[in-house]
């Protein structure tokens, strides 16, 4: 569901972060697809031969790659890691700043919310959990086996979509020495019991 | 136009059945949900009520029940002013003197209000845990079955989603706050894990606990075996010195 492929994308890309921009500036509700093609610097026309079904299909095109860029960030983030707690902290402050510093998503939540929080919410929430699976897993599976990753991705998602509504004076998820005492109180001693050979020293 | 007024209220029967003989605590732990919001509001810059007035909370509940049945068969978007009123047999005027703020500000506090009466329920359906895992594994079996049975919610949800999250998200963080504060005495009585603050740790369990009420995700909240590794694992795991 989020595997899109990036290269097959290049001609979007410039419309994409040009939606994106508008976003940020007008809100999804003012965005039309003139200031939209005057931000990419191109013809309504060219915004209609990529996108043909028009703003809503540009507005899915848009969340498909976000969505792509998240997941990749995230390998960046984690690349290279080889053990679980250094794993858990770049994972989770990755999507925790990622989220908080996406200018577009902000300004949904701010003066939007009843455009975004419908697809985070209630039903949706488990579809966005989903996916959080999906893109946390692959990461999590050496160190807890498959099963237990795709558990723990959606726990770590569900911790960092309640900091981000609700932010908390205990722990700010932005911060990474936070993050790491989230993770060392909470993350590795509910992980501990399905740690595999030399990650399986954890201490309170 | 004229409505008929209905004289059975929607949530007249789930009501009677969770609060069967323990009415009076419940009304306790609802209200001081209610008085969080009140205080919230009256410091708020529009939203002031009176003072000194007697009957205000009376009015005040008259007007959120009203308001509450006309949302449970009209949805947000068309319920007014006029038909609150007339549920409520208040005046229009006697609606807008407590809530100066018009529709808007009745639907605001009545999503706050049935909040409020919801963790009210909660907190009253698992005060007598014996212990801090069995509460939390109690509150999800219970809490995951109210949102699933809540008629109001589950239609708002379908029909009007965007009228109704954004007041539930702006107040998720009086919910928490009330989830942690109810959580705070229990987790007081347990021996903890090295190095735990109770207040840290009562959020944490607070926003896990108001996660998976909203959604369930991959686990089965029906089932109690889940309920149970849920709660020892992602829950208590790093809070309790032993689980």
């Amino acid at each position: 569901m989020v595997a899109i492929d990036i290269a097959d994308a290049t001609a979007e890309r410039p419309v994409i972060d040009a939606t994106l921009r508008c976003i940020a500036r007008f809100g999804v509700g003012k965005t039309t697809l003139d200031d939209v093609a005057s931000e990419a610097r191109c013809s309504r026309a060219t915004v209609y031969r990529l996108f043909p079904g028009g703003k809503d299909r540009l507005l899915e095109a848009v969340v498909l790659h976000e969505t792509a860029r998240f997941a990749a960030g995230l390998r960046d983030a984690v690349a290279g890691i080889d053990d679980v707690e250094e794993l858990l902290v770049a994972g989770v402050g990755y999507a925790a700043r990622h989220l908080k510093h996406h200018d577009a998503l902000q300004f949904l939540l701010a003066y939007e919310p009843e455009l975004i929080l419908p697809l985070i919410c209630f039903r949706q929430l488990d579809v966005l959990l989903a996916i959080a699976t999906d893109l946390a897993g692959p990461h999590l599976a050496p160190y807890v086996g498959e099963d237990e990753a795709a558990r723990a991705g959606e726990w770590l998602a569900r911790i960092v979509v309640s900091y981000l509504v609700a932010p908390s004076s205990g722990f700010d998820l932005t911060d990474p020495d936070s993050v790491h005492r989230l993770v060392r109180a909470h993350v590795l001693p509910g992980l501990a019991p399905f740690l595999r050979g030399e990650h399986h020293h954890v201490v309170h | 136009m004229g409505r008929p007024r209905s004289r059975l209220r929607p949530n007249a029967l789930a009501r009677a059945t969770c609060l069967a003989g323990r009415r009076s605590r419940y009304v306790a732990a609802s209200r001081s949900y209610t008085a969080t919001v009140a205080r919230s509001t009256r410091q708020g810059s529009h939203a002031p009520y009176p003072r000194n007035v007697p009957t205000d909370l009376t009015v005040r509940e008259r007007v959120l029940e009203a308001a509450y049945s006309c949302v449970a068969r009209y949805g947000i978007g068309k319920t007014t002013v006029d038909d609150v009123a007339r549920a409520a047999r208040l005046s229009r005027a006697t609606v807008y003197r407590t809530f100066p703020g018009g529709k808007d500000q009745v639907i605001r506090e009545v999503i706050a209000w049935e909040t409020g009466r919801f963790f009210g329920r909660l907190a009253e359906a698992v005060a007598g845990a014996p212990d801090f895992a069995s509460l939390l594994e109690e509150a999800l079996l219970f809490a995951h079955r109210a949102v699933e049975d809540h008629e109001v919610l589950q239609k708002i949800l379908q029909t009007e989603p965007g009228r109704l999250l954004p007041q539930l998200t702006v107040e998720s963080q009086r919910t928490l706050a009330f989830i942690a504060a109810f959580l705070v005495p229990y987790l007081e009585r347990e021996q903890l894990a090295p190095g735990v603050d109770v207040a840290a740790a009562a959020d944490y369990v607070a926003r896990m606990v108001l996660s998976h009420i909203a959604a369930q995700g991959r686990w089965d909240l029906t089932d109690r075996a889940q309920v149970k590794t849920l709660v020892r694992t992602e829950m208590l795991a790093g809070v309790l010195a032993q689980v």
